[in-house]
């Protein structure tokens, strides 16, 4: 490839930023949820511009998911019950991450378990693989030998989980938080004392729907998650809090579907972002969101996103 | 497969009924890749408006000349309301083709049977369908409800019209008129006919017990809530005959033979 044209990507892709020890092309990634493995979103937006990818959670056993109806659509935002269905840990590394390393953007694996032996058994299955750059942790799934109670409703729990993956790998542990608590920095601080990397927040709000005319909950798990622009003032405040509270790197997620979105969670101190809903709605959304980081420093004259943080 | 992401011009809308609605856009690359029973998701809300926050998933009706990519749909609520107001020369956001569609296979005879809305997809598989011995079955409540019966015409040898009030064809469902062709269980005819159905969930499968009884495969094309179309968000899964699987209605259909699915 001729030198001009290296460049040329480079200036479509940048501002690169490194993130707890993961190189990034540029601060903005696919989100958990939102992409599966890569591979069947890459024909209609090219990974190779994004900074990464959060793959689908991966369990230990393949999951088969929640009956349908899974989705629900509410003003400005969408209601999920998937159930976490995934093709489970051997599969992934059989199937879906072969076709991912070829593809040049930092990939991440986004975990789930119902106890703390499945975390880990994971973590250190992946530990030393390669083509995996860091590991994010769901942890807003039910601790079934703790009664159900979600591992990030708990410090406790939380902080556990985060110690014991950090002892098997040594990935970068990005540690993803549930907006369904009280006090999102008390679980922060905890996981950041245990050892995480870095934050990921938020993932999303649990809520619900009824269908009126079948008089029955619109989701079959009655419950589902709920993401876009609805939550994105949510998702900012927490962001704005857990920035200040913590010293390692948080990643904001939640109801970016634009430049300017993007914008506000650098503001409210992000040192990245991840785009989730907005891919499902308009696959290029992310690819956008890059460029008009880029136009946006350009204007501002900076070269570091970190220096839009407001103080 | 190719799948495009559209900005596309409409070229007319046609108020067919007081709630139907026939949309032509103009879509050269989508129109090119179109196999019939593939999907598209539109873009509803006004320009770059959040609400509806997620795209509508309506089937290709047909493909034409230069660029014509047709739909056929009915306005049930927020999404389709806000399409129907659109007109020529306003652009629609569009993502297609998506899916598998029908498989077209070699069989001499096709029945294609469709009620409601259900009969929008069936004008494309009649136009793909070789050789041409074809027959289109369209079920509705009333006379209202069979629209393009001129077209359908056009590219069938036989058109069945069906109407629950008996306000234009047989009185009664699809299945009457299915009844009335007089089809022999498949072991006693050389050449059975292809089945393909899409509608309502009872009228597919009152149509695949029909078929069971003779031994006739039928290809089913189903809806669900759908997010993204594309296969990303496992949303639109439907239970599959399998035991305690779930296929996706978005990238391993619409298009399903019957007997893959768990009709419940
Ligand atoms: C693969 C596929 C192909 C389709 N093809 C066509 C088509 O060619 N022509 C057409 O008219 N429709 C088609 N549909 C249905 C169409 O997508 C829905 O009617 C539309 O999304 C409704 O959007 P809305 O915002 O107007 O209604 P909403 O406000 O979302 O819903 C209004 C009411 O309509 C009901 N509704 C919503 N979605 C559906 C659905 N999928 N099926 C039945 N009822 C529904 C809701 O339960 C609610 O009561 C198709 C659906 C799928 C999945
Ligand atoms: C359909 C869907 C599936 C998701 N699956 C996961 C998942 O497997 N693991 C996870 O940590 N988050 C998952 N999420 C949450 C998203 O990654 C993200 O945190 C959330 O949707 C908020 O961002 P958004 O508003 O940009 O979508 C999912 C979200 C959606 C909409
Ligand atoms: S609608 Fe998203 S996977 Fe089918």
């Amino acid at each position: 490839m001729p030198a001009f044209e290296r460049k040329d990507t480079h200036a479509m892709t940048r501002p690169e930023v490194d993130l707890a020890g993961i190189k990034l092309k540029n601060p903005v990634l696919l989100a958990s949820g939102t992409c599966g493995y890569g591979q069947e979103i890459n024909d209609l937006l090219d990974l190779e511009l994004l900074g990464g990818l959060v793959v689908k959670g991966i369990s230990l056993i393949e999951r088969p998911g929640n009956p349908p109806p899974r989705i629900h659509e509410t003003p400005c935002g969408l209601l999920n019950a998937i159930g976490l269905e995934n093709v489970g840990l051997e599969r992934f590394l059989s199937e879906k991450l072969p076709w991912l390393e070829k593809i040049d953007t930092a990939v991440i694996v986004n975990i789930l378990g119902d106890s703390v032996e499945e975390y880990t058994q994971i973590a250190q299955r992946l530990n030393g693989v390669p083509g995996i750059e860091g590991i994010e942790v769901n942890i807003s799934c039910p601790n079934v030998k703790a009664g159900g109670i979600a591992f990030g409703a708990d410090p406790a729990l939380a902080a556990e989980v985060t110690r014991r993956i950090k002892m098997v790998t040594s990935l970068p542990v990005i540690v993803k938080l549930s907006p369904n608590v009280t006090d999102i920095t008390v679980i922060a601080k905890a996981v950041e004392e245990a050892g995480a990397d870095a934050l990921s927040l938020i993932n999303t709000l649990l809520g619900m729907a009824i269908d009126i005319k079948n008089k029955r909950p619109a989701l079959a798990n009655v419950f589902g998650g709920l993401s876009g622009p609805a939550i994105k003032p949510i998702a900012l405040r927490m962001v704005w809090q857990v920035a200040r509270a913590v010293e390692i790197p948080v990643i904001g997620i939640g109801g970016i579907s634009t430049p300017s979105d993007a914008i506000e969670f650098f503001m409210a101190g992000a040192s990245a972002i991840q785009i989730g809903t907005a891919t499902l709605v308009n696959p290029g959304s992310a690819a956008e969101v890059v460029t008009g980081i880029a136009s946006f420093m350009d204007k501002e004259g900076i070269d570091d996103i970190r220096q839009i943080r407001i103080i | 497969m190719s799948r495009y992401s559209a900005i596309c011009h409409i070229i007319d809308q046609i108020r067919l009924t007081r709630d139907i609605f026939h949309l032509v856009l103009n879509a050269p690359d989508i129109a090119r890749a179109a196999r019939p029973g593939q999907f598209c998701m539109l873009a509803t809300a006004h320009g770059k408006g959040l609400d509806p926050l997620l795209r509508r998933p309506l089937s290709i009706h047909d493909v034409g000349p230069s660029g014509r990519l047709e739909f056929l749909y009915r306005v049930v609520g927020r999404g389709t309301d806000l399409l129907a107001q659109k007109g020529p020369g306003d652009i629609v956001c569009v993502l297609g083709p998506l899916g598998q569609g029908f498989r077209l296979g070699t069989s001499s005879s096709s029945i294609l049977v469709g009620g409601g809305l259900g009969t929008a997809p069936l004008l494309f598989l009649a136009r793909g369908l070789e050789p041409r011995d074809i027959t289109i079955i369209l079920g509705g409540r009333d006379a209202q409800e069979i629209v393009r019966l001129d077209s359908f015409e056009k590219v069938a040898e036989k058109v069945l019209v069906t109407t629950e009030d008996g306000s234009l064809g047989i009185k009664g469902l699809v299945t009457s008129a299915l009844e009335r062709l007089d089809i022999s269980p498949s072991s006693h005819i050389q050449h059975p006919p292809a089945i393909f159905a899409c509608g309502p969930w009872p009228m597919m499968k009152a149509v695949c017990n029909w078929a069971a009884i003779r031994g006739l495969a039928v290809q089913v094309s189903l809806e669900t809530q759908m997010a993204c179309g594309t296969g990303i968000c496992l949303g639109c899964a439907t239970r599959s005959s399998g035991q305690d699987r779930y296929l996706h209605v978005c990238k391993d259909g619409p298009v399903f033979f019957a007997t893959d699915i768990d009709w419940g």
